[in-house]
């Protein structure tokens, strides 16, 4: 009898892991940004917080009227970008870049970063992983959702 | 000094720069901080629930304890030095986090409570040591116990959520007080 209140629980407790692993895992992309806000935004660097657990890139835009905005970009863990080929150098403040991402949910001028394209041309990507953000669902759930 | 300028001092340090900027170091302290929690709350949670004389209830408390009870104090060492690691790394934004806080003031309770137990409840054994229920106060101690470590492992869990954070206002007047946070506008 205990046996098999033990399995019961354990199966129950697995499916329900399962099931919260997809919409939890980490600190979820959901809970501070918002899929449904793209911002992509041509600005320079004004400082790089190369930090555990989040990079923070601080953007200066230029808005229409001329004010510079402020914008800070959440990115992936110091030895995340690093693999992917940026070091604390090469976002120096005064680099020219255009990035996208998702902004804040509260409407602040947060977003998750997506594509940060240099001056040169090269593209790198920002994003973090297992967040559950739409740079992670798979091209063709991707496409539907724009489509 | 006040707490702040502590913190502060802190986060110019060295070694908490390393820290907060490191490739491995940082995601090995956490990592350890969560293993080692499996361990500490694991074994911790056996015990209660002996106490609550819902398992091993052919085994006596003191027996079961004494097995066990040096796991679970290893394991807390290892958890203290490793949170205090990772306030180490990022001093400012945890120590005004009110997640945190409300972390500290659990361990608080919880301390208190594991104190309660050892002078007033646990010296009586002799008479409920091979009860498979023991007495109402040793059930109220293991109830307590289970209830506050699991609530102080969430609010860990929760230290990682910017919700109330000190430079994103506006927030309530209350948050702004429990995190000792003086609203300057952070320009975002």
């Amino acid at each position: 009898m205990r046996t098999k209140l033990a399995i019961v629980a354990c199966i129950t407790g697995l499916g329900m892991s399962g099931w919260m692993t997809s919409a939890s895992a980490h600190h979820a992309f959901a809970a501070e940004f918002d899929a449904n806000k793209p911002v992509t935004f041509k600005g320079t660097i004004t400082k790089m917080e190369w930090v555990n657990p989040h990079t923070w890139l601080h953007v200066g835009v230029k808005s229409p009227d001329g004010t510079v905005v402020n914008w800070a970009i959440e990115a992936g863990t110091p030895n995340v970008l690093f693999r992917r080929g940026f070091t604390k150098d090469t976002l120096l403040p005064g680099t020219e870049i255009v990035v996208d991402g998702y902004q804040s949910k509260d409407g602040s001028r947060r977003a998750n970063g997506r594509d940060l394209t240099l001056p040169d041309g090269k593209k790198l990507f920002l994003g973090s992983s297992g967040t559950g953000a739409p740079y992670e669902l798979t091209p063709a759930a991707e496409e539907k959702k724009t489509n | 000094m006040s707490l702040l300028a502590f913190f502060e001092q802190l986060a110019e340090s060295t070694w908490s720069i390393e820290l907060h900027e490191s490739q491995y170091a940082y995601s090995i302290v956490e990592s350890i901080h969560v293993w080692t929690l499996c361990l500490f709350f694991g074994t911790v949670a056996m015990v209660d629930l002996r106490l609550l004389g819902w398992t091993m209830r052919g085994v006596p408390v003191s027996e079961f304890a004494r097995r066990v009870l040096p796991w679970t104090v290893a394991g807390f060492i290892i958890m203290v030095i490793s949170g205090t690691l990772l306030v180490y790394a990022i001093p400012i934004r945890t120590y005004q986090s009110i997640f945190f806080r409300g972390k500290m003031v659990l361990l608080v309770l919880a301390g208190l409570n594991i104190w309660l137990f050892h002078t007033r409840v646990y010296p009586k054994i002799a008479g409920w040591d091979s009860d498979g229920v023991p007495p109402k106060a040793a059930r109220i101690a293991g109830a307590l116990s289970l209830a506050l470590w699991t609530c102080i492992i969430f609010s860990g869990r929760m230290i990682a959520y910017n919700w109330f954070d000190c430079d994103r206002q506006p927030q309530s007047a209350i948050v702004n007080f429990l995190t000792s946070c003086t609203p300057t506008d952070s320009g975002l």
